[in-house]
């Protein structure tokens, strides 16, 4: 399925930078020895920005380039917007033999957290989205018929994965676009740690932070008002592990939010509770699986999974 | 003497390994630098794309990133040939919805704009592009078509002089925008480098009713009813004349390149110529207007313009206009077949390249325009369309990756490079055979005059295989810098005739091309012989001058050579010490320095002799220099040449004899002349005076020494 890259940013970046003055935060860096070097580029159907701080610059170049060579490992497994990804052959050959290590992660994770909500959060409803896409293009709601018809194949224990190998039952078909961002985030701050870099923001569509802006501040997140387009509601900061936001707003079907790209597995339907949940964990993987549960579950129940997750925490936003 | 079987092996080796070298297409040259030269702060250059050679030009808004365009190198997606063979590049942004950000110049060798024009017009009329939207097909007007009334959103304004030019670069934007469009912004399926063809041999006997019940061949009726609820609520008045459940227009839709469509629709013979004219991977709609023909509602009726795409029915996949060219097949009559209800009708051709997918779902759509208001009257349109859906079983579809379009450039030469076969097969034997033909001293003056004749009509103007330096500056340039040989490809003749020239060079030496295969010297020597009334007086320069002046092309040539390999802005302007461009391939039409220079040389040629091909022509030093690996001394020499008969010196009009009677080859033009003389017992003078001695001293007879 490709879906345009239009995406409304669910939280806005390193949102200090806009308020000071690029530089104001160039020169303090400069005074402590420390330069950075931000790559943008276009990945997982949204814009994608990687930024590190250290002393040597080649050093820096030379780990973002490894933390997109990692990015584009993450899509070439778990991608939709792939024609040619992992995922993608899966959903249309329903078996795939010696899946790549990432796509094995990604769905175990999918199937583990399914089970833990009790099917809350289902890899299983992609049969959903064309289904919605067509309906909304003419303006309307797909037939409650059809809609049946599609739950039918919705359902995670549809799916057995193993390491060698990924069945699916007949008709059956995977999305992991509520995981592969995170997941993608964590991925390439490994690589950016690996290489030595101990100050990094990555902005994979979901975020992840390690240590302090270049100048000394910590790293700041800005998280988007759900209704007002480009105003922020709250700034998380100091900000350091993982944040994931899910929201209604990202891929809406109608003008009041009401139908939307997340879908309650058992009915077919867009959750009605929430218009955004933001989650921060310590791994981008567990913070994006569990705000796309939250938006299913509703703010009772999501907090309570929230909390028995550790070093995790949620803000709600419901809808208006 | 080798046969000319080692001549075909040896064109046929080269070509193995030019073949050898080329790459499936030209690339873009961009890096990272270059494009943020392009696009400078506040957007930012996103990491290129790991598919398509495509940079996402990214803009930061409030800390995060949102896509402003997609920048890529046309000649990536549509390495589309333009004058002489080279593609011109473009820079081209495309932003998320399709519209034209920007279109700007990279390279490009087309004549008409280098010299003449300059690029100024040739950049202003890019700049046209932008705000344009890619996912309509847009044509090339006339000069100030824009402002003479032609939709400003589907017209940029052609240049006069330039129009070869300008809609290559045309085709080269469109082409390439829809291959990003379709891989990047999502339009359509994703079926860039997939050729898509109806199976030739699968052909089904159906009747037009048959036709349409299976739903391949489709119907587009509007009634007046219905025009008339889509106008409502615009102002506009009711339409149509008629009842309201008559048609107002009524389309016939057909996709002929399928043989069980095509065959049925137009009949054997008439779906035969079509195919051959369509050519191998191009596509053909049939739109037949069955509904009134003299309504203004009629789109192919006298609004409608042959060979045009037309202005009123667009066919589109996926979202996006497919560019489709009416093909101006000869009108026989009202009715396109029998069988097919009487109308106008047009034949609108798809090119391979668009990357249409008739497997695929695909639309025609027909746009219905009416007036509001009376004095100062706005059009409203509205579109009414019809899909049409044919079986994946009708077609194979082969990725077309690694097939280059050169191929297609020597199909469609195949005439030409048949005549230049048979001028070649015609020379071979008559220059081998010395006592043949060479030996008429009256018939093969006339031959030598008539080949002359068909090398600059045939060669020169008609095939445009004028070799010239600038090939050879282009394989430099390709050994020291590009590494891609396509470009040679794309221009069949001058390639055979390179093979063969080099074939002669090892046989003959130089002469074989310079005095028989060049254009340019066809015409010196033609001029000469019809200035020979004139009685102008050849001028003889002296051994003094001669020498150093002989060598000054050989300093030409290492010069453009050196400033080629070193990437110099100046060797092309340099190279025009050729007067090839001017007199062949533009026929004169250029500015005028360059035809006084081109005609002055023709005009010195009267009084020395070639004087351009003996002292000035970088191509002959070229040939001169590799003409040293020649095997064959193949002019027939006797004892007495040089001392003491001195004719063939004396008659020799390119100073090619030394007084000793040696011939040097690397002047030597093939002219033949002397070996008429040696051949003619009435000539030779030692024959001559053989002959008067009686029969007491038998003649030596002449003998081709190896």
């Amino acid at each position: 399925m490709t879906a345009p890259v239009t995406r409304r940013r669910a939280v806005l970046g390193a949102c200090g930078l806009a308020a000071l003055g690029a530089a104001a935060f160039r020169a303090r860096a400069a005074e402590r020895g420390l330069v950075s070097r931000t790559r943008a580029g276009l990945g997982l159907g949204t814009t994608v920005a990687l930024t590190a701080a250290g002393p040597d610059p080649v050093a820096l170049e030379a780990a973002l380039s490894e933390g997109f060579a990692a990015l584009r490992a993450v899509e070439a497994a778990g991608s939709l917007f792939r024609p040619d990804s992992a995922l993608s052959r899966l959903n249309r050959a329903g078996r795939l033999d010696d899946p790549p290590d990432h796509l094995v992660a990604l769905l175990t994770h999918a199937l583990t957290l399914a089970e833990r909500t009790g099917g809350a959060f289902d890899p299983t409803v992609q049969p959903l989205w064309p289904l919605w896409f067509e309906a909304a293009g003419r303006g309307g709601r797909p037939e409650p018929a059809a809609l049946t018809a599609c739950l039918a194949r919705i359902g995670w224990r549809r799916v057995a994965c193993a390491p060698e190998v990924i069945v699916l039952e007949p008709g059956t078909e995977v999305t992991l676009n509520a995981l592969v961002q995170g997941y993608a985030a964590d991925r390439v701050m490994a690589v950016l740690r690996a290489r030595g870099i101990a100050d990094a923001f990555v902005d994979t569509g979901e975020f992840g932070a390690v240590g302090a802006h270049p100048d000394g501040t910590p790293w700041r997140l800005g998280i988007a008002d759900p209704r007002r387009e480009g105003e922020v509601a709250a700034v998380l900061g100091p900000f350091t592990g993982f944040a994931a936001t899910s929201g209604d707003y990202h891929m809406a079907f109608s003008p009041d939010f009401a139908d939307h790209h997340i879908y309650d597995p058992r009915t077919g339907h867009s959750p009605r509770g929430l218009a955004s949940v933001t989650v921060t964990a310590p791994s981008g993987l567990v913070a994006d699986g569990l705000s796309t549960a939250c938006m299913v579950l509703g703010r009772e129940k999501g907090a309570a999974l929230v909390a028995g997750e550790p070093g995790c925490a949620a803000r709600f936003a419901e809808k208006a | 003497m080798r046969g000319p079987g080692v001549l075909r092996s040896g064109w046929a080796a080269l070509l193995l390994v030019l073949a050898a070298f080329v790459h499936p297409a030209a690339a873009g040259e961009l890096t990272r630098k270059d494009i943020e030269k392009n696009f400078p702060p506040p957007l930012v250059v996103g990491e290129r794309d790991d598919r398509l050679p495509v940079w996402p030009i990214l803009k930061q808004q409030a800390g995060s990133y949102e896509v402003f365009a997609y920048a890529f190198e046309s000649i990536d997606f549509a390495p589309i040939p333009g004058f002489g063979g080279t593609p011109p590049d473009l820079l081209i942004a495309l932003s998320p919805d399709g519209t034209f950000r920007d279109v700007k110049v990279l390279s490009h060798k087309e004549p008409v704009f280098l010299e003449g024009l300059g690029s100024e017009p040739l950049f202003a009329f890019v700049e046209q592009y932008a705000g344009l939207s890619a996912r309509q097909p847009i044509r090339v007007g006339r000069p100030n078509a824009r402002a003479g009334g032609a939709s400003p959103q589907t017209t940029v304004d052609g240049i006069a002089m330039a129009t070869a030019s300008t809609r290559t670069i045309n085709q080269s934007v469109l082409a390439s925008a829809l291959a990003v469009a379709r891989g990047k912004l999502g339009f359509g399926a994703a079926n860039l480098g997939l050729s898509v063809q109806a199976k030739p041999d699968l052909s089904e006997k159906l009747s037009l009713d048959a036709l349409l019940a299976r739903g391949w061949v489709r119907r587009l009726t509007v009634t007046n009813a219905e025009a008339t609820k889509a106008f409502r609520g615009t102002g506009v008045g009711d339409i149509g004349e008629g009842a309201p459940d008559d048609a107002l227009t009524d389309l016939y839709v057909a996709l002929l390149d399928v043989p069980s469509i095509g065959r049925n629709l137009l009949g054997e013979a008439r779906f035969a110529a079509l195919m051959r004219e369509l050519g191998p991977g191009n596509h053909a709609v049939m739109v037949l207007s069955a509904g009134p023909s003299d309504s203004p509602e009629n789109p192919l009726g006298e609004s409608f313009v042959l060979g045009s795409v037309p202005e009123r029915i667009a066919v589109s996949q996926g979202g996006l206009v497919v560019n489709a060219r009416d093909m101006a097949v000869e009108r026989r009559g009202a009715g396109l077949a029998e069988g097919l209800p009487p109308g106008d009708w047009a034949i609108l051709r798809i090119d391979a390249a668009a990357g249409f997918d008739p497997s695929a779902p695909w639309t025609l759509t027909e746009k219905i325009v009416r007036e509001r208001g009376q004095i100062l009257s706005e059009k409203i349109a509205r579109d009414f369309s019809v899909e049409t859906r044919l079986p994946g079983e009708l077609f194979t579809k082969v990725a077309a990756e690694g097939e280059a379009d050169w191929t297609e450039s020597w199909r469609a030469r195949w005439p030409t490079l048949l005549v230049l076969a048979a001028m070649l097969g015609l020379l071979v034997p008559v220059l081998a055979r010395q006592k043949g033909l060479v030996a008429d001293a009256r018939r093969f003056p006339a031959f030598r005059l008539a080949f002359l004749a068909v090398t600059l009509g045939f060669v020169g103007y008609a095939a445009q295989a004028q070799l010239s330096i600038v090939t050879v500056m282009g394989l430099v340039r390709a050994v020291f810098r590009t590494h891609d040989f396509a470009f040679l490809l794309y221009d069949p003749p001058s390639l055979v005739l390179w093979a063969f020239v080099l074939a002669s060079l090892v046989a003959w030496g130089r002469g074989t091309f310079c005095g028989w295969l060049c254009p340019f010297g066809a015409m010196q020597e033609l001029a000469a012989f019809l200035a020979k009334p004139l009685k102008i007086r050849q001028i003889a320069v002296p051994p003094w001058l001669d020498r150093p002046l002989r060598l000054t092309k050989y300093v030409v040539l290492a010069g453009l050579l050196a400033a080629t390999a070193a990437g110099s802005p100046l060797a092309d302007p340099v190279a025009e010490v050729e007067p090839f461009k001017t007199a062949i391939t533009l026929s004169f039409v250029r500015s005028w320095p360059f035809v006084a220079y081109a005609v002055g040389l023709i005009v010195l040629n009267l009084f020395v002799y070639k004087g351009f091909c003996r002292y000035l022509c970088p191509l002959g030093a070229t040939l001169a220099a590799m003409g040293r690996l020649r095997l064959l001394n193949w002019i027939p020499r006797r004892a007495e040449c040089g001392t003491p008969c001195q004719l063939c010196k004396v008659r020799c009009r390119y100073g090619a004899i030394a007084p000793t009677g040696r011939i040097d080859y690397t002047e030597c033009f093939q002219c033949m002349d002397c070996v008429t003389i040696i051949h003619d017992p009435g000539q030779c003078v030692p024959q001559v005076v053989a002959r008067r001695h009686a029969k007491r001293i038998v003649p030596r007879p002449a003998v081709a020494a190896r």
